[in-house]
């Protein structure tokens, strides 16, 4: 069904409504080992409901959606949330819990209600904030934290449930330079230690730069999804987001820069 | 969580059981015949003197009823904190108490019931049943505070419309009078089988709530990532009715309006668990119980003829209580990003 290399998470012509009203239309993707992908789109393409489907928080109105070859929609939510991790945008924490513990829920779709915390989960936990460089502030409330030092915190908890497939919404939105290019290092990082990553990204050139394909939405259909260069092709651009694009060499890529409003 | 962790809150559970067990003898043996350590607990061994019935039968339902009270207020508040991931939220600025008056207060009036029958809990759990449910569907999934608060005023007020309906058309004043005063609530006069009445409606309440503690934990987060991470956030939303409602509404039926021990009992022992809505759970009901009992002695200390009401209490120093954490919490609630 989903080709020959298994897909870690597919779409197949999924269809979703919020409230009656069809937000996403016949949307087709899939999501395979090692790869990290862009979906970009303007505002209101649907990108964020289609995200939400194929985490499993709302159920597609028609199509289907696999993990690992198993339907998403015949799976225990517990099931889903050991293969699926979801990274939300805005990097809310509501209560000033220690960012040890936070990151710890990233543990919860492994717990155990009788064994409690497990070495397992110690050591899932170790490494998430290792690799977020957030160790050294792990006994700190988290609300005390900068919103760079949130995101990787939010990114530490998504990573330490070790689910073959991450999702992210926007985990590079009002971040500084610096740390957008940090999160998108880990995301690929991730990616490249044979996960998935999905992330929704409104920079396009960070799409171009970070991500092995871009999947394109615009009105809630998928309108492109290939490599970047391709996908982000000055052309394309103009019609879904109504800017000028050119596409600026810069030695180990392209990077799109802007120009001017349509 | 981490074993460090545990210890410590062993500890703080450890210390404030010990509060409530002290605060219990001190409520033994306090009243208008003030009785010995020794005494309480000889009557508590069954002797067969006038301060041994004095214990057993007056202050021993008493003071069980304030321990069990104010536990199940403590938890309620914890839980509704930890599902509205705010320290504001109350069974009382729900609506909760006040609708579970109104329900009883119904049953009561109209004669449809003596006031320790079981009637009255389950007018009580109906009522709350119906403004705590309300709340949850009128505030929906992305309610802000203000929206919850709101909402909260209002069923809080239509209850209190429905209570004075109640009054104003029963059939008799002296009933009328009755309801008046145990709606300012106490536990004044309460037997045995007051707590023999509510005790199964609390342990129920308190299982259903605690059981969600998992859940209240991570949704820290919001409820997207608390749904993406397993927790089956709509079942926890109906846990989390139903629970305070059995206590709530058990809670009133047995005792009155009783407001703001689930306000102040979390608050107070929040900071001690690093702010985990799910470990702030037992500390809170121990700290409630604490509370209500230490408020039920005082109530008898404060000279005078006439009892002032523990309903009374708890509201004069709740609501000053309440301003309080506003005026602390004032930024975060003005919409700065929490």
């Amino acid at each position: 069904m989903s080709g020959e290399s298994p897909a870690l998470l597919a779409a197949e012509s999924v269809s979703v409504a919020l409230g009656g009203v069809g937000v996403v239309h016949g949307a087709s993707l899939t999501l395979r080992p090692g790869e990290i992908v862009a979906l970009v789109g303007p505002n209101g393409a649907g990108k964020t409901t289609l995200m939400r489907a194929l985490t499993g928080l709302l159920a597609p109105a028609s199509g289907q959606l696999l993990v690992g070859g198993q339907s998403l929609g015949g799976m225990t939510p517990r099931e889903r949330s050991r293969r699926i991790a979801y990274l939300p945008q805005g990097h809310v924490f509501h209560w000033p819990m220690a960012v040890g513990d936070v990151v710890m829920l990233g543990r919860h779709p492994h717990a155990d209600p009788f064994t409690g915390t497990t070495e397992a989960d110690r050591a899932a936990v170790e490494r998430a904030l290792v690799a977020t460089t957030t160790a050294a502030f792990a006994a700190r409330p988290v609300t005390s934290l900068s919103g760079g030092e949130r995101a990787r915190v939010a990114l530490a908890r998504a990573l330490a449930t070790e689910a073959p497939v991450l999702l992210a919404d926007e985990p590079t939105a009002s971040l500084d330079p610096r740390h957008q290019l940090v999160v998108m290092e880990l995301l690929r990082q991730a990616a490249h230690s044979g996960g998935g990553v999905l992330a929704i990204l409104h920079d396009l050139t960070l799409a171009a730069r970070y991500c092995d394909r871009v999947v394109i939405m615009d009105r809630g259909r998928i309108v492109a999804d290939t490599a970047p260069a391709e996908a982000l092709n000055p052309a394309r651009v103009a019609a879904v987001f109504g800017v000028e694009t050119v596409h600026v060499d810069i030695g180990e890529g392209f990077a799109p820069l802007l120009r001017r409003p349509l | 969580m981490t074993t460090p962790a545990t210890r410590r809150d062993l500890r703080l559970d450890g210390v404030l059981l010990a509060v409530v067990l002290v605060l219990a003898l001190a409520s033994l043996m306090a009243g208008s015949a003030p009785l010995s350590p020794q005494a309480v607990l000889a009557a508590l061994a069954g002797d067969e003197s006038v301060a041994g019935v004095i214990v057993r039968e007056i202050r021993l339902p008493r003071t069980l009823l304030a321990m069990l009270i104010g536990a199940t207020y403590g938890l309620a508040g914890a839980a509704l904190q930890g599902l509205v991931r705010n320290p504001l939220a109350e069974p009382a600025l729900f609506g909760a108490p006040q609708a579970a008056a109104a329900g009883a207060a119904l049953v009561i009036a109209f004669g449809l019931a003596g006031a320790t029958s079981l009637a009255v809990p389950f007018a009580g759990v109906a009522g709350a049943l119906i403004s705590i449910g309300g709340l949850v569907a009128i505030a929906g999934r992305r309610a802000s505070l203000t929206v919850t608060l709101l909402a909260g005023l209002a069923l809080a007020s239509f209850a209190g419309a429905a209570t004075a309906l109640v009054l104003n058309l029963a059939p008799n004043p002296f009933i009328a009078l009755e309801i008046a005063f145990w709606l300012l609530g106490s536990l004044q006069d309460r037997s045995i089988d007051h707590v023999v009445l509510a005790v199964p409606f609390f342990l129920v309440s308190w299982v259903v709530l605690a059981s969600q503690a998992g859940s209240f934990r991570a949704l820290t987060l919001g409820e997207d990532a608390a749904a993406s991470l397993g927790v089956a956030v709509d079942r926890t939303r109906i846990a989390v009715v139903i629970g305070v409602a059995l206590g709530v509404g058990a809670a009133v039926a047995v005792s009155g309006a009783i407001g703001f021990i689930g306000l102040v009992a979390p608050h107070l022992v929040r900071r001690a668990v690093s702010f985990d809505p799910a470990r702030v759970m037992l500390p809170a009901a121990l700290a409630g119980a604490a509370l209500l009992t230490a408020a039920d002695i005082a109530v008898r200390l404060v000279p005078g003829a006439i009892e002032i009401k523990l309903g009374v209490v708890t509201a004069l120093i709740g609501v000053p209580f309440f301003l309080a954490m506003i005026f602390s919490e004032r930024r975060t609630l003005e919409g700065a990003p929490s």
